[in-house]
């Protein structure tokens, strides 16, 4: 047979294998998870049901994995979200860090120094800003910045953000919200990034609608 | 009489305060190969530092890998504390530099360049295969390297025990020093770089991953 053949029963083959693999990448990519059919009812349900978590005292894991250079570090600290716009996200470990978000206003503070930002000040800010509160809060479903797939199983919902926006693509590839059926509170959070690196936060000991005094989120 | 006086202050200010050379009080010294051996055979090891920044008046902070790859190379990650990787370069064992990513809005030769040079000099890229010249002063000895019109030094105190900062100047003016704090290399407590010709301040502050 001549090499030309041979050559194109290769590429037919390779090219069978593709779109195999990549019907497969779409409809099955999150194991033991299948889709939600009835969007319009569920984010109704889940805006009704998230609407009653109105404080989250949590603490949390956070695990970075560099894919490339197959290094990992782990952090963990402690965090509280009152509704409505309030979070405090503080790493204990093994960095001391601190994020406050309270409506518009933003600090951060570091080992050194602290900022404070007014988040209107800058479209990228206010994103990343609004996306942190909506992942908590339960309204991510009617942001704008993201397209939403949601997935089920027994317990967990899997909200799967790809985002629109060429500034936020910049940063995440993927963000991927899983909520506990139960309660409507976010068990954890994937950032996928474009270059492969991966950021899990996974909260752990929640404790939901507990009263939290307003100074806790004072910027 | 008034003009000439104004000439001659100028003057005098110049040579107390700005246009002496940094490197003047150097006399030169044959190298000494066993002391250059000490730092030129030691590379950073891999860790992580906790990074605080400041530019032109701004302050960030984040999270430095450094990173000893098993083909040699060298990685060199900056990330925020939240996750988001900022920038990743590579260093490989000949030389040669690659921007594995970077945001945007640092995406700019000047930046890139910047960072490129500082780490370079961290991670001792100009003393690996470069002809050494050597100076000394009463308290240390400088080995300097000759690249594109400026010199890259590692500097040990006057015994050759340990490695006190790195630098990079032209032949009259300091442009940048990285002061090494604790145990030294490998594994540094702290990296201080300081940049004379602008105002950049990098503090590393190596901590132990959990």
């Amino acid at each position: 047979m001549p090499e030309f053949v041979y050559s194109l029963q290769r590429n037919v083959c390779t090219l069978v294998c593709l779109v195999v693999l990549s019907y497969t990448n779409a409809f099955a990519q999150y194991s033991g998870y299948s889709p939600v059919q009835d969007i319009a009812s569920f984010k109704k349900q889940f805006a009704q049901e998230s609407a009653k978590v109105l404080s989250i005292t949590s603490e949390f894991t956070q695990e970075k994995t560099l894919t490339a250079l197959t290094e990992k570090i782990t952090s963990t600290g402690k965090f509280w979200f009152k509704r409505s716009n309030k979070i405090r996200l503080e790493y204990t470990k093994p960095f001391v860090y601190l994020v406050v978000i309270n409506g518009d206003k933003l600090l951060v503070r570091d080992h050194q120094k602290e900022n404070r930002i007014n988040v209107k000040s800058s479209k990228l800010f206010a994103q990343i800003n609004q996306i942190m509160i909506d992942c908590v809060q339960g309204t991510i479903l009617d942001s704008k910045d993201f397209t939403t797939r949601v997935f089920e199983n027994g317990s967990t919902l899997l909200l799967e953000m790809t985002p629109i926006s060429k500034s936020l693509r910049e940063f995440f590839q993927t963000i991927l919200l899983v909520v506990d059926k139960k309660d409507c509170s976010a068990k954890s959070i994937t950032m996928n990034e474009p270059m492969g690196d991966i950021t899990l936060i996974t909260f752990n000991h929640k404790k939901l609608n507990e009263e939290i005094p307003d100074m806790v989120f004072t910027p | 009489m008034k003009r000439s006086l104004t000439w001659f202050l100028l003057l005098s200010f110049c040579v107390v305060l700005g246009c002496t050379s940094a490197y003047k009080s150097l006399k030169s010294i044959p190298v000494d190969a066993t002391c250059v051996n000490k730092f030129a055979s030691t590379r950073i090891g891999t860790s992580w530092y906790d990074a605080s920044i400041d530019v032109t008046g701004r302050h960030l902070s984040g999270l430095v890998l450094i990173k000893n790859m098993p083909d040699s190379s060298q990685r060199v990650v900056f990330s925020s504390e939240t996750g988001v990787t900022i920038f990743d370069f590579g260093f490989n064992k000949t030389g040669e530099f690659k921007v594995y990513s970077i945001l945007k809005r640092l995406d700019r030769k000047p930046v890139i360049n910047t960072l490129r040079k500082d780490f370079e000099l961290i991670i001792g890229k100009p003393f690996r295969s470069n002809i050494l010249t050597s100076w000394r002063t009463d308290e240390e000895i400088y080995f300097g390297v000759e690249q594109k019109g400026e010199t890259a030094y590692f500097i040990m105190d006057k015994d050759c025990i340990s490695l006190r900062r790195l630098e990079l100047g032209t032949t009259r003016k300091r442009k940048v020093s990285v002061r090494i704090a604790g145990t030294g290399y490998p594994l540094p407590d702290t990296l201080d770089i300081k940049h004379y010709t602008f105002p950049l301040h990098i503090q590393l502050s190596h901590f132990q991953k959990e």
